[in-house]
């Protein structure tokens, strides 16, 4: 009953504690990352433009959804035309599916005819925790100010189908456009689908 | 109502006709399914046929490979909820998915909702009144779904069904799994419930009265939608008395103000053997966030603190007590002189120490397992009858029936003894024990929150108790001149003690009320019997007879008998059934009544057990059950293990469950039971009645 107690009370504290989500309009988490040439990547370098953040696993049937389309592709090369920069990460587990070294991951950029600013590899899931990615794809804008714009999935209808990206909102775009002008966005919560990160 | 005319009637033969017709062409087909290297996934009719304005139930029924899910209607922090495009004849409306309860699956650092091995999503379809009788109509479902184990795969596939419609009243059953599947479905909460948004969590308070008592292993709720909670976090829940309370640490989504929150909470108990999760459907309003937080444990502490003190004051005019302590006070202006001061801290120490030795049983009990509250000690007729024989007595001694030295731990009587301090004491642990039948204002809600909370809590709070129980007195003694005040010493003392019974003899009165609810009218007549006797014995020890042997040994004799029997009424067994509608179980009722050639059910259930009484209420209790009880002659029996029986632990344990429910049903004549589920639905509890008929 004492041990019961005494737990209970210590996952209260952990539950109010924990909870140190993302803020939409606050500084979005800072971090430096590795890509595929051995560059590294502070998110602070690129204060002054958006920055876009794509979780990706290429063997995720919803990631093969957007590439496979060219949805994808075509939508990282509007953003990174209009200035901004796109950053692909792959935080899957070494072992997991979605891992790749270095070279795996640029040949899928050509294969694909990808066209992000860099890819990230993030096998060890630290970028992925701090910003409590979950799915593949999952986005997030960072404004110009390195404040967190937008969350979410990458459009409005939650499923594998390709027929599906016609008729629905591509919440990226969208959201770009607006933080472009300075603008707040108008949903910048949405919910986030797909395979799971495989952390 | 229909009114069927002959030509309907035709109608109707003639479309069975045609159902057996076309089901050896093969035009009927009441199921399909197909493959995938993951799921099994068919799709299912509950009848063989389609009744004009009537619900027919549809199954899409998933089995999956070891260590492979779908999802629930949220599916949790990734993943994706089945969905089904039915293509249905005109006119044909598809109701919701039935959602069963989920699992929770982790899937490294986040969680999913879903379902492994096997599951069976249940569709209502309306049927429109005026469809075409004879014609089998084609049903299909175009499923697709997510299923995964780390890695995911999306499929989909059409499934299709042909059904006859019939104009008929009763349709056998073909999928007699329909009512297992229902027992999985979530029910509702048993009460309301409310959150508050705070920070970065929301507090979720649900009316579970009952429910503090039940041993739970797992608890935790998931919302309906998306976003409204984090389904990773860790969710911490205790009760606070019949409230219980969830801190849900919040999810992404912006939560409109005024929304509800709408979701399940799952819960598993242990008490009741196996292991059972059942879900209860949860429909939150949200409570003004402006208010603070007055569900502050820290506040509630010191209000019960304060309670406890201010009950403990007030015991001392409840009419259990106010006698006994009235005596100590006037032997302290009679006898204690400069003494008092240290009668006055001995008086307070017997209290507080003999009321925590109460709390620290109490806690150890319900350690132990045992559902206690206070009164605990009233829940055994022999305590009852020893404080009805204590009041008597004391009542007796003020009366002046008898008088006797420091044997009755010295009511007032022992001061000029040295032994003086020693009896000081034991009034202490005798004003407890006085007053233990009687709860005074403010007292209950002191103690009934000290018991949900942890040992330290309830102990401090006893210890208010006990510090205001035994201030008066204590403070009298160590200012003496306060008694001063009282008229000198004289003949009206002995006029307030002999009044002073009559509060006594209102408690033993009311023991005796009591009693009788416990062990019945036999019980209470050798309680009241043993009254007599012990007032016999007590006024025969009171003679002044010069013999003492012969005095010793015939009150001795009476008082003996009078304890001998307080037990033989301690022994009588309640003759009041909780629920007048079941009879109490034993197993020779259960084949007294097969023998009279009746089935018997038989529910073991405790009163700290959810899951009971769930099933109880939706299943047990609903008016079809109790008419298919009556119709088919079937006897009811209630087998109560709420404190243990040891005869029924035994027959649980016959029957290979270490814990309730259990649910038995007997056929008439001879033969072993039938063992129902656990999660019981009224359509299961129906179709084992139906059973039983036809054997």
């Amino acid at each position: 009953m004492l041990m019961k107690t005494v737990m209970t009370t210590l996952l209260f504290t952990l539950a109010t504690t924990a909870g140190a989500a993302l803020r939409i309009g606050e500084p979005a988490p800072g971090f430096t990352g590795i890509d595929t040439r051995g560059n590294s990547h502070a998110l602070s370098d690129y204060r002054g433009k958006p920055v876009i953040l794509e979780w990706t696993n290429h063997d995720c049937p919803y990631v093969r959804k957007h590439y496979n389309s060219g949805n994808m592709q075509q939508q990282q090369r509007a953003a990174t035309d209009q200035g901004a920069v796109w950053l692909s990460i792959i935080s899957s587990a070494p072992g997991k599916q979605g891992h790749v070294t270095p070279a795996q991951a640029d040949t899928l950029t050509v294969e694909r005819n990808a066209a992000p600013s860099a890819v990230i590899l993030d096998e060890n899931g630290e970028i992925g925790r701090l910003y409590g990615a979950k799915t593949t794809p999952h986005m997030y804008i960072i404004d110009a100010d390195g404040k967190l714009a937008y969350m979410g999935g990458i459009d409005s209808i939650a499923s594998s189908n390709p027929a599906d990206i016609e008729k629905a909102i591509q919440y990226v775009p969208a959201a770009l456009a607006r933080v472009m002008n300075g603008e707040p966005v108008a949903s910048s919560v949405t919910r986030p689908y797909g395979c799971s990160v495989k952390y | 109502m229909r009114v069927t005319t002959p030509i309907e009637k035709l109608l109707a033969r003639l479309s069975a006709l045609l159902f057996l017709l076309f089901a050896i062409s093969g035009a009927v087909l009441a199921a399909d399914s197909t493959r995938t290297g993951q799921v099994r996934l068919s799709l299912l009719a509950e009848r063989a046929a389609a009744i004009p304005g009537t619900t027919l139930w549809l199954g899409l029924r998933f089995e999956l490979i070891p260590h492979w899910h779908i999802y629930w209607r949220n599916p949790g922090d990734s993943g994706e909820a089945p969905r089904v495009d039915w293509q249905l004849p005109r006119g044909w409306q598809a109701g919701d998915i039935q959602w069963p309860t989920p699992q929770r699956i982790p899937v490294g650092p986040l969680v999913n909702y879903g379902f492994e091995d096997s599951v069976t999503l249940l569709v209502p379809i309306a049927v429109p009144p005026d469809q075409v009788v004879g014609v089998p109509v084609n049903i299909s479902a175009d499923v697709s779904w997510l299923v995964c184990r780390e890695e995911c795969i999306p499929q989909d596939a059409r499934l299709q069904i042909a059904l006859p419609v019939m104009q008929v009243g009763n349709l056998p059953i073909l999928e007699n799994s329909f009512d297992a599947v229902r027992a999985q479905w979530p029910v509702a909460a048993p009460g309301g419930a409310e959150y508050r948004r705070r920070d970065s969590a929301l507090t979720l308070r649900i009316d579970a009265s009952g429910w503090a008592d039940a041993q739970i292993t797992s608890l935790w709720f998931a919302a309906n939608d998306w976003g409204r909670i984090a389904p990773s976090q860790p969710q911490a829940w205790r009760f606070d008395s019949d409230v219980l309370l969830l801190e849900l640490p919040t999810g992404e989504a912006p939560f409109a103000d005024g929304a509800m929150l709408d979701g399940l909470l799952v819960v598993t108990e242990s008490g009741s053997g196996a292991g059972l999760t059942r879900g209860f459907t949860i429909s939150a309003a949200p409570r003004d966030t402006a208010q603070v937080a007055t569900d502050d444990t820290r506040v509630t502490l010191i209000l019960a603190l304060g309670l406890a003190l201010l009950g403990g004051l007030l015991l001392n005019l409840m009419p259990c007590v106010l006698p006994v302590l009235s005596i100590k006070v006037l032997a302290l202006v009679q006898h204690a002189g400069d003494q008092s001061a240290r009668h006055g801290l001995v008086f307070g120490a017997g209290v507080l120490l003999s009321l925590l030795a109460l709390a620290g049983l109490l806690i150890a009990l319900r350690a132990g397992g045992a559902s206690l509250g206070w009164g605990f000690q009233l829940q055994e007729p022999w305590v009852v009858i020893a404080l009805l024989y204590l009041m008597l007595a004391l009542g007796l001694n003020l009366s002046g029936v008898f008088h006797l030295g420091g044997g009755l731990a010295g009511v007032g009587q022992t001061f000029t003894e040295h032994r003086g301090l020693r009896g000081t004491f034991a009034t202490g642990v005798l004003a407890v024990i006085v007053a233990s039948p009687c709860t005074a204002p403010f007292m209950g809600t002191a103690l009934g929150f000290a018991l949900t909370r942890p040992p330290l809590e309830t102990l401090l709070v006893f210890a208010a108790l006990g510090v205001g129980f035994a201030l008066p007195v204590t403070l009298l003694g160590i200012w003496p001149r306060w008694v001063g005040l009282l008229p000198a010493p004289g003949p009206w003392m002995e006029r307030l003690r002999n009044a002073l019974a009559f509060p006594l003899y209102a408690t033993a009165a009311w023991l005796l009320w009591v009693l009788s609810q416990q062990v019945g009218p036999s019980g209470l007549a050798s309680a009241l019997a043993g009254s007599v006797l012990l007032a016999f014995g007590l006024w025969w020890f009171g003679q002044p007879l010069r013999r003492r042997g012969l005095r010793n040994a015939l009150g001795g004799t009476l008082i003996l008998a009078s304890l001998a029997l307080m037990v033989a009424a301690g022994h009588n067994t309640p003759t009041l059934s909780a629920a007048p509608a079941a009879e109490t179980w034993s197993r020779e009722r259960v084949s007294a009544l097969q023998q009279d050639d009746r089935a018997v059910l038989v529910n073991f259930t405790a009163a700290w057990c959810i899951t009971c009484k769930v099933n109880e209420q939706i299943a047990l209790s609903t008016d079809a059950v109790r008419q298919a009880l009556d119709e088919n002659g079937v006897a009811y029996l209630r087998a109560d293990w709420t404190r243990r029986d040891p005869a029924i632990t035994e027959e649980l344990r016959r029957h290979g469950r270490s814990g309730v429910p259990l649910y038995l049903l007997y056929p008439a004549g001879q033969g072993p039971p039938e063992v129902l589920p656990q999660l019981l639905t009224e359509g299961l509890v129906l179709q084992a009645l139906s059973r039983i008929d036809k054997t």
